[in-house]
């Protein structure tokens, strides 16, 4: 599923845009650890976490992830914004849980296949 | 940061006792203690671990040889996953003179395969003394990772943003110290210890107040005495 199409089905508020926003969605990952998304996320997952932090940043890109969905409405500061915004990574949002957004997003990926 | 750089700040802002405690690393605590030693400061060696729950725990010792002991004893619990620059920066280790010696090659910012009343104990058995760092911040302070000060383990000193330590830290006292990263920010938070001498014993007694000794925390702002 395309990540536009992602951020329009769960109505994720998009912190950082998309420089590609046709880009495949591989699957979810859930996880608050930094270190534990980065030994155990797949290329292509949207990540969910709680964790708004300058660090996440670094993690996406190295890991190779479609974007950090930051949950439970926490929000990103401007400095990790402004990181995001030059490392091209995807920065969204939602007011709900962990729980309950990589429910819905396993349901959209799920349905697809 | 260079060494001479870092004992200059740390002169020139009227601090006494230094210690370089790096993430997961103790690589460079012997060029810092050469420059340190020369501009007649004190110095203890270290290290900031990252435990498994992603805990930031300060490792002191008073001896470059149990440092580095405890280095290498941990060394294979830091996944072989290899830094990337790029993201996460050079690991450079350089000597007193800030000549390049080498690149630590396995990613620092990672977490070691240890749980924090592991890392804890660890620390001990090699005779140091185990600090956990900035317990009242989030990330990485150990209330936000683990919820609470877990029962089972109990400190004589506990690092703070604040200056003051958040319940269910039992005896422990508080100490403030820089944590920085770059050189202005050496001695924006600092400790007052009075005590005998610069080693860990004498921390643990000026927590304790043993004698007349004593800990004080002191905020940001710092002028002088």
């Amino acid at each position: 599923m395309k990540l536009a199409d992602v951020i329009e089905a769960l109505s994720l508020d998009t912190f950082t845009a998309p420089v590609e926003p046709n880009v495949e969605v591989a699957g979810g990952y859930v996880g608050d650890l930094l270190s534990h998304v980065l030994a155990s996320a797949m290329p292509g997952d949207v990540w969910i976490t709680i964790q708004n932090h300058a660090n996440v940043v670094a993690v996406a890109q190295v890991a190779g992830l479609a974007a950090i969905l930051i949950a439970d409405g926490k929000r990103p500061g401007d400095e990790v914004r402004d990181q995001a915004r030059s490392a091209g990574v995807v920065l969204l949002g939602s007011t709900e849980s962990s729980f309950e957004v990589a429910g819905r997003l396993h349901g959209l990926l799920a349905a697809e296949r | 940061m260079s060494p001479r750089r870092i004992a200059e700040e740390a002169v020139a802002k009227g601090i006494e006792m230094i210690a370089v405690t790096d993430h997961n690393s103790a690589r460079m605590v012997d060029a810092v203690a050469g420059a340190a030693t020369a501009a007649g400061l004190e110095f203890l060696f270290g290290m900031e671990l990252q435990t498994r729950e992603e805990v930031h725990l300060l490792a002191y010792f008073d001896e470059a040889a149990a440092c580095h002991r405890f280095a290498d004893a941990i060394y294979d619990l830091l996944p072989d996953r290899p830094n990337e620059p790029a993201y996460f920066g050079d690991q450079v280790v350089v000597d007193v003179d800030e000549e390049i010696l080498g690149q630590e090659p396995r990613l620092l910012v990672n977490s070691l395969d240890l749980a924090f009343d592991e890392a804890v104990s660890l620390v001990r058995e090699h005779g140091g003394l185990p600090v956990p760092a900035h317990v009242d911040r989030e990330p990485y302070g150990l209330v936000a990772q683990l919820g609470f000060p877990p029962k089972s383990v109990a400190f004589d000193l506990a690092e703070t943003i604040s200056g003051t330590l958040p319940g269910g830290f039992g005896r422990a006292v508080a100490i403030c110290s820089s944590d920085a990263h770059r050189p202005e920010e050496i001695g924006r938070r600092r400790t007052l210890f009075e005590m005998n001498e610069a080693t860990t014993e004498e921390m643990i007694l000026a927590a304790q107040r043993v004698g007349g000794r004593s800990v004080t925390c002191v905020a940001e702002g710092w002028r002088g005495k």
